[in-house]
């Protein structure tokens, strides 16, 4: 018998006896003593060594997953057979488990994934009208000529902004996305910043201290007190880790979930919150509240580390700055209220002040008071501080208020807040759902200020975004010239022309009401933005797109694929695996996938570990697949040849400039030099050479050699790859310990953790402190729609394996209460259309009483072409971005990796409704 | 009975449902040769009918000193068909099919995954690892017409006779958990044999080794310094799972605490959101002390005080949750 007919359920056919129906038992008759007939047992021992077959090597799985866990892969005739954890890190001390076994549920099909029927295993070209599925294989040469020459049409057609060479975050390890962000940044290209393209900003910790992944390694819990998770499910979404929250509740912490669904993290809390969605930040505010009223602060902390002892003027809500006292005073020098003299006095350690540090001498900054101050012109200026400002907004939410829009009941409140102040340590995790309402902002910049107000930073804990290692050294490898870095939530706003699903769904007058700005003004700054930001450089024509999932992922889905696709001229897709973007390519070519290529990733921060994948030896090539690295010096050996042919040398960029001589000149884009820029004259010619490369120039891996690296699976980061702290050998990474501890002022305009921006947009939101925004989602449909990260994928990495749809039911399906369920008519397992004014897709439905009535929650990232229609979850979801993001040019609100915004995923309201 | 039991205890509080360990045991051994179907180790959620579904009232076990007869699951509708999918035609080809199952499911190992009981704000739901108990009396063992299973004397493995087994399925009808799979290419019936091949060389189970949560410990119940000892026999926070089966299981439990239930109010009431009826029908009458247990040695660490409890089921170590040394000359 075929063992694909088998799998196909046919072996079954006639064997209908063998399962199902009562058995009585019969009485047993003698054989032979069975005891000594054990030869057989022999069988799963030859089994066993047959999966760890003849060679074997290690691995990560290089996503957009924060895990980072090392494996061993075996192989038997090249053939990958299983992966299981190495298990190997070292314990960093012995009052702290130790990392082991890391992995999960996603790394550990891999090996069957690899050789799934969806994997890429030629070239191919479209032979049909885009989307539509019809293919033809191709030669590599074949493919890599066509697109040269059409890159270079676009190139000298409509300037090098035209292409976009966009890596997505399919791969972020180290080795794996140098080869595309190389190539890019030689040929001057647009890129994404995928943490925003995605969602996965947390502004709100951008605006407190400068930064957006701050926080801890993730074994810092188990030393915690009071661990709060807020829109975060590590249960479910940092699988690795999360055996030291139970591990810290044994340990005597309490944890408190807060979280809109009942999840697998409130399973292990001591307490749930069931917040309801998009309520948070009034939540956030009333544990201002409390905090605030009881004067639970660490005045100590908050007159050194925060802008809390800032002067604000009253007259005109902005911050008493320099220039208001001095004639061509300066605009980023500050002011406090000085108890010791009694008078004012300027803040040390602010971006324009002089002194570069945080201590106050003799300076006690007063927290309370309202003075007045003598202006530049003799006029008096009424001010007060901004620790009375916070707490004026804070104190218009107190907890017995809120409830009836949080459904969190005040006693809980209380106790989290009292719990938050006396913990010793106490950390604040703030997950990827929060910034997907517009509120997540003002929600997270709130937790910040609770954290600052409690003391908790450096080694008492305080909030984590995500922390991430600074691993220098890494810029001659994968930023060779300056590229075209773009926004990644405004760029696919601006491509996918969103802006149209934003005005379906929600009115202007919704809009007014609930966030104080209508479509119009919202379009005005959206517009305003694009102009001034430098962080859009217009809709792509060329696109070369690495595991990027971008149709998929983005919202009001149809409209965003044909507003985006019908601008391309040349659309090619990289990837191991037929995805829902690579469906719309012109041209498919097959890469390598986690066990194939040589890589790196060092730089995820939940844990210091930085893991190699080595192929194992003599690993079978899965069809005609090549790394990444490869396709890119192909890529770059066809173009150059292409302008070779053309007679073109060079294309001068004079968006930017480089200095050569004594005189600025366009940097030039030098296309027949392509390839030897690329290899570095034939030093780099592959993933191998790639991950010595690293392994030699990122100073935060010394001393470690890859041979080492060979041998374990991985190698533990040295001190330097803490940023703003030291990463010390034996005790969990903490941020800001520079910060706090060295007195070195924060990346913000204040030079502290900033609570205080008098953007006039910020103070006419009535955002100049954290405060609490509405939901937006409008009242025209009844449901609140979610979609959490979810256990079966990393996105839609592994989404379609058979493996992981087996422990599901095959097929999407929406979550929803059984009362909910129960007045449309809907039973366990019926088929549904879940719909709004944006669009609708079809679904089966799941009836969980942990999903509140009045939601329908979906886990995320199914692909498009698991629904009917192939029309996946985001056809419901409205584009939505937020005004508050798009300020542009205050103090450290400028466009970077620390500043930049979100698609809004979880503000649109959908009903549901049974179907055939 | 055999001379030593090496034994598992799960720690329901660590366990996160990630299924990771099922993956590992479908990797090491039920991804192939007619077992694809088979899930020896299976994540299910509880409360829930679970897998195969209906196994707690599918029968089987013991009545004194009789065994009770029991029902055989369905392929289909109760343990449910290892899918294969159309990705050819889904992704390959000129149509607008949706990747989809090429038979529908019906059922699967974890298909109520996160849905248990109860009503908004007060639903509730846990994770229940399964596999084979290596029953210390085990119905499939007197099942058996051919006596081809048997119990290892030097670590009371239960093992299926593969050369002597015929098929006849009286222990997959026998097991009160529906641990022992028929496979219908082999024409034999197959279970978890607790990865003995990998015990031998002194590596832990799949489940077990695998396991991120870390849930699980390992070692023989007459080493006094191993977690079953301290956990079951000491401590008594490690339970068996329906003890009323009569098999006597050597994988243990510790019973899952869970956050306090709102009153009508949403103010938490102190009361576990979990039943404790509920937990006591699988665990058995030990649970309201384990779970007692469990609180207080919490709490004392807490106020800072010592608990080993706590510090065992922390597991410092990861390599320290098992031991599988056997005295040089049990070796086989």
């Amino acid at each position: 018998m075929e063992r694909r007919d088998f799998l196909k359920g046919t072996a079954y056919c006639g064997l209908a006896l063998a399962f199902g129906g009562p058995l009585t038992p019969l009485s047993a008759f003698a054989a032979e003593n069975p005891k000594a007939r054990r030869a057989w047992e022999n069988r799963y021992r030859r089994e066993f060594l047959d999966t760890r077959g003849d060679a074997q090597g290690f691995a990560f799985h290089c996503s957009n997953c924060q895990g980072n866990c090392a494996w061993k892969v075996y192989a038997k005739d090249g053939v990958v057979t299983r992966e299981e954890q190495a298990a190997a890190y070292p314990a960093i001390n012995p009052k702290i488990p130790d990392a082991n076994p890391r992995g999960c549920n996603k790394g550990i099909v891999h090996s069957k994934q690899m050789y799934q029927a969806d994997r890429l295993l030629y070239p191919m070209k479209r032979a049909g009208r885009r989307g539509a599925g019809k293919w033809e294989r191709v030669s590599w040469n074949e493919a890599l000529d066509d697109i040269a020459a059409r890159v270079l049409d676009n190139l000298q057609g409509h300037g090098l902004a035209s292409l976009m060479l966009h890596c997505g975050t399919g791969i972020l390890s180290l080795g794996r996305r140098a080869g595309p962000l190389r190539l890019g940044s030689l040929l001057g290209a647009q890129r994404l910043y995928p943490a925003s393209a995605v969602g996965d900003m947390f502004t709100g910790a951008s605006l407190a201290y400068g930064l957006a992944t701050v926080g801890h390694t993730l074994d810092a819990w188990f030393e915690a007190d009071t661990i709060i998770l807020w829109g975060i499910n590590p249960a479910v979404t940092r699988i690795p880790d999360a055996h030291y929250l139970m591990e810290a509740r044994y340990n005597g912490a309490r944890i408190y979930c807060i979280t809109p669904e009942y999840n697998a993290s409130a399973k292990l809390a001591s307490d749930w919150l069931p917040v309801k969605p998009g309520s948070d930040s009034f939540l956030a505010l009333s544990l201002l509240h409390v905090l605030f009223r009881d004067g639970l602060i660490d005045e100590a902390f908050v007159r050194e580390q925060t802008d809390l002892p800032f002067l604000v003027r009253t007259d005109t809500g902005d911050l008493l700055r320099h220039r208001d006292l001095r004639d061509k005073g300066k605009d980023d020098v500050f002011y406090c209220w000085d108890e010791a003299s009694d008078a004012v006095q300027t803040m040390p350690g602010t971006q324009g002040h002089f002194k570069k540090s945080l201590r106050l001498g003799k300076l006690r900054p007063a927290l309370r008071g309202s003075w007045t101050v003598k202006g530049r012109d003799g006029a008096l200026i009424p001010v007060t501080t901004v620790f009375e400002q916070a707490r004026r907004e804070a104190l218009k939410f107190p907890p017995g208020e809120t409830q009836a829009s949080t459904g969190v009941h005040p006693a809980l409140v209380e106790r989290m807040a009292q719990d938050l102040a006396k913990a010793e340590k106490a950390i604040v995790n703030i997950g990827f759902s929060l910034h997907k309402y517009v509120s997540g902002t003002m929600t997270c910049w709130a937790a910040a200020l609770a954290c600052a107000l409690t003391g908790h930073a450096g080694e008492r804990g305080g909030l984590d975004t995500e922390n991430n290692w600074s691993l220098g050294g890494i810029g001659p490898l994968s930023s060779p010239k300056p590229a075209r870095f773009a926004s990644g939530f405004f760029s696919e706003w601006m491509n996918g022309d969103m802006a149209s699903s934003m005005k379906r769904h929600y009115s202007d007058a919704h809009l007014k009401h609930s966030l104080g700005l209508d479509n119009r003004e919202i379009d005005a700054l959206a517009g305003r933005y694009a102009e001034t930001s430098g962080a859009w450089f217009g809709k792509p024509r060329a696109l070369l797109l690495f595991a990027d999932n971008m149709l998929r992922r983005n919202k009001s889905e149809a409209h965003y694929r044909r507003a985006f696709i019908e601008g391309l001229d040349l659309f090619v897709d990289v990837n191991h695996r037929m995805d829902s973007t690579a469906l719309w390519a012109d041209y498919v070519l097959p890469a390598k996938s986690q066990y194939e290529s040589w890589d790196l990733r060092g730089e995820l921060g939940y844990h210091r570990f930085c893991n190699i994948t080595v192929p194992p030896k003599g690993l079978k090539p899965v069809g005609e697949t090549k790394s990444e690295w490869e396709i890119c010096l192909l890529l770059a050996e066809a173009i150059a040849a292409a302008a070779k042919k053309r007679g073109l040398d060079a294309i001068p960029d004079p968006d930017f400039l480089e200095t050569k001589g004594d005189k600025a000149a366009p940097v030039m884009r030098e296309l027949a030099r392509l390839a030897d820029d690329f290899s570095d004259h034939g030093k780099l010619r592959n993933d191998e050479d790639v991950v010595r490369w690293l392994m030699a120039n990122v100073p935060a891996i010394a001393p470690w050699t890859p041979e080492e690296a060979m041998q374990h699976g991985y190698v533990t980061l040295n001190r330097e790859a803490g940023f703003n702290s030291p990463l010390y050998a034996n005790r969990p990474f903490h941020s800001f310990e520079h910060n706090v501890y060295l007195r070195q002022p924060y990346k913000t305009l204040s030079g502290r953790q900033q609570f205080y921006v008098d953007h006039p947009l910020f103070k006419r939101l009535g955002c100049a402190t954290p405060t609490a925004l509405r939901p937006l989602r409008p009242k025209t449909y009844p449901l609140a729609f979610w979609t959490p990260h979810t256990r079966h994928g990393i996105h839609s990495q592994w989404r379609t394996n058979a493996q992981l749809l087996r422990l599901q039911r095959g097929e999407p399906h929406v979550w929803l209460n059984p009362a909910t369920a129960r007045q449309r008519g809907i039973a366990e397992g019926d088929p549904v259309r879940v719909f709004n004014d944006v669009g609708a897709f079809q679904a089966r439905a799941k009836l969980m009483p942990a999903i509140p009535p009045d939601a329908l929650v979906m886990d995320h990232a199914w692909e498009p072409f698991q629904f009917r229609g192939r029309l996946g979850l985001n056809s419901v979801v409205a584009g939505l971005l937020s005004p508050l993001e798009l300020v542009e040019g205050w103090g450290h609100l400028k466009f970077n990796p620390n500043w930049d915004g979100n698609m809004i995923a979880f503000e649109s309201a959908v009903d549901v409704e049974k179907t055939a | 009975m055999s001379a030593r039991q090496l034994g598992m205890v799960i720690d329901l509080n660590k366990c996160i449902g990630c299924q990771t360990c099922t993956l590992a045991c479908k990797s090491q051994w039920t991804d192939r040769d007619g077992r694809e179907f088979m899930y020896w180790n299976h994540v299910e959620t509880k409360p829930g009918k679970g897998y195969p579904r209906d196994w707690e009232t599918a029968g089987g076990g013991w009545d004194g000193a009789r065994l009770k007869p029991g029902r055989l699951p369905r392929l289909t509708e109760d343990y449910g068909i290892p899918a294969d999918f159309n990705f050819e035609a889904a992704l390959f080809r000129d149509s607008d099919q949706p990747l989809r199952p090429l038979e529908p499911m019906q059922w699967g190992p974890n298909w109520e995954e996160d849905q248990g009981a109860g009503e908004f704000p007060n639903g509730y739901f846990f994770y229940l690892p399964r596999l084979c108990n290596h029953c210390t009396k085990p119905a499939c063992l007197a099942a058996c017409p051919r006596q081809a299973i048997y119990k290892r004397e030097e670590d009371g493995i239960v093992l299926i006779d593969q050369e002597r087994c015929r098929g006849y399925r009286y222990c997959v009808a026998a097991c009160p958990y529906k641990k022992i799979y028929f496979n219908p290419l082999a024409g034999t019936s197959e279970k978890c044999i607790f990865c003995y091949p990998r015990v031998e060389k002194g590596i832990p189970q799949a489940c077990a080794y695998q396991c991120v949560g870390r849930a699980r410990h390992v070692s023989y119940l007459d080493d006094e310094g191993g977690a079953l000892h301290q956990l079951v026999n000491v401590w008594k926070v490690a339970l068996p799972l329906h003890p009323e089966y009569g098999t006597q299981p050597n994988v243990y439990y510790v019973p899952p605490l869970s956050p306090p239930a709102f009153d009508a109010d949403g103010k938490p009431s102190g009361q576990p959101r979990i039943p404790d009826d509920y937990l006591s029908q699988l665990f058995g009458p030990g649970v309201d002390a384990a779970l007692a247990t469990l609180q207080r040695e919490i709490d004392k660490k807490s106020r800072g005080e010592a608990s080993p409890l706590m510090d065992m089921l922390i597991a410092y170590r990861h390599g320290d949750m098992f031991r599988l040394s056997r005295p040089e000359a049990e070796k086989p």
